[in-house]
């Protein structure tokens, strides 16, 4: 198959491939998997808990290379946004940027489903906290 | 028509797998191209049809997993493994377990491995092979047959375990396929199911 441009640059260049303490001040955990081919996800964001901005994000995948680029390209445009930026982004987004054919659509679900998940897991972590913080300074 | 109306069978898993061969060569000599040289076009490509129909629902039926990944597609109204209605979801735990052994491989593969790393990693294959063949007689044996027993409200319940135990299959199969990479023992051609 072939792949296409940015897929082998994001491939061959993965961006932010690591790792946080789960428990870190500000950090969201999310791993899922694709149960089609058995690849696995960890995403991670870490939030500035006084302004809600993710202010880096790590991942690591054992999949295909769709998958690794769709991770991949997912960190790099959570960097940045706000939680509530970042719960849009949608998986057709990674399909059009990374031109990937039908058959890898999964490859971004995957992606969008480790965003959520890491979202999810950072609201139940620090939301509370995030708030109050916030509202004490 | 699906592929067990082809053979004329009920949607149940439980099928004899001898007396299935003997109606696939009875029927293959029936649309066989060879036969119908003398009739008209288009009844010579009914027969075409009906004979690729007939290939289809064959190497569909004739292996057990292959029928249950079938007639999970078939009872989703799907033509593909993409798309999935609902997601079937594999235990947490089995995730982090999965991503805990590919952290580990992949740490193992970037420092060379050693002998005792090699009899690690040969250990840890032997032992997630094993359930890998657990889960499979688990599909083929008690969760088919829970399948084939049961009533109308029951069968969503029973796909879902389905559903459940094919996604458990697919990870242990792929980090038993990624170990067997790392060892150099991949089967001569045994083809993955992934990594394209």
């Amino acid at each position: 198959m072939a792949y296409s441009e940015k897929v082998v640059d994001h491939y061959n260049n993965p961006r932010n491939v690591g790792s946080f303490a789960k428990d870190a001040p500000g950090v969201g955990t999310g791993l899922v998997g694709a149960p089609e081919c058995g690849d696995v996800m960890k995403l991670q964001i870490k939030v500035n808990l006084q302004t809600g901005v993710i202010e880096d994000a790590k991942f690591k995948t054992f999949g295909c290379g769709s998958a690794i680029a769709s991770s991949s390209l997912a960190t790099e445009w959570l960097k940045g946004k706000t939680v509530d930026e970042a719960g849009k982004i949608k998986n057709t987004d990674i399909v059009n940027e990374l031109k990937l054919p039908p058959v890898k659509i999964h490859c971004s679900v995957l992606a969008e489903d480790a965003i959520k998940a890491a979202l999810a897991d950072y609201k139940t972590k620090w939301i509370k906290e995030g708030a109050a913080a916030a509202s004490s300074t | 028509m699906d592929h067990f109306e082809v053979f004329g069978l009920p949607r149940r898993l439980a099928i004899d797998t001898a007396e299935l061969q003997r109606r696939f060569y009875e029927l293959s000599r029936r649309y066989h191209p060879d036969f119908h040289q003398a009739a008209p076009p288009e009844e010579q490509a009914r027969a075409l049809e009906a004979s690729a129909r007939l290939n289809a629902a064959y190497r569909a039926l004739r292996d057990p997993i292959a029928r249950v990944e079938y007639l999970v597609r078939l009872e989703e109204g799907r033509d593909t493994k993409e798309g999935a209605t609902v997601k079937p979801k594999a235990p947490p735990e089995l995730l982090e377990e999965m991503f805990e052994i590919q952290e580990a491989l992949a740490e193992a593969k970037a420092g060379g491995l050693d002998e005792a790393g090699r009899a690690a990693l040969v250990a840890q294959r032997d032992r997630l092979a094993t359930r890998l063949r657990d889960e499979e007689a688990r599909l083929v044996g008690p969760l088919s047959e829970q399948w084939d027993a049961s009533r109308p409200a029951e069968r969503q319940r029973a796909l879902a375990t389905i559903k459940e135990s094919l996604a458990i299959r697919a990870y242990l199969r792929t980090v038993v396929d990624d170990l067997n990479d790392a060892l150099g023992e991949s089967q001569e051609g045994y083809v993955t199911n992934r990594r394209h």
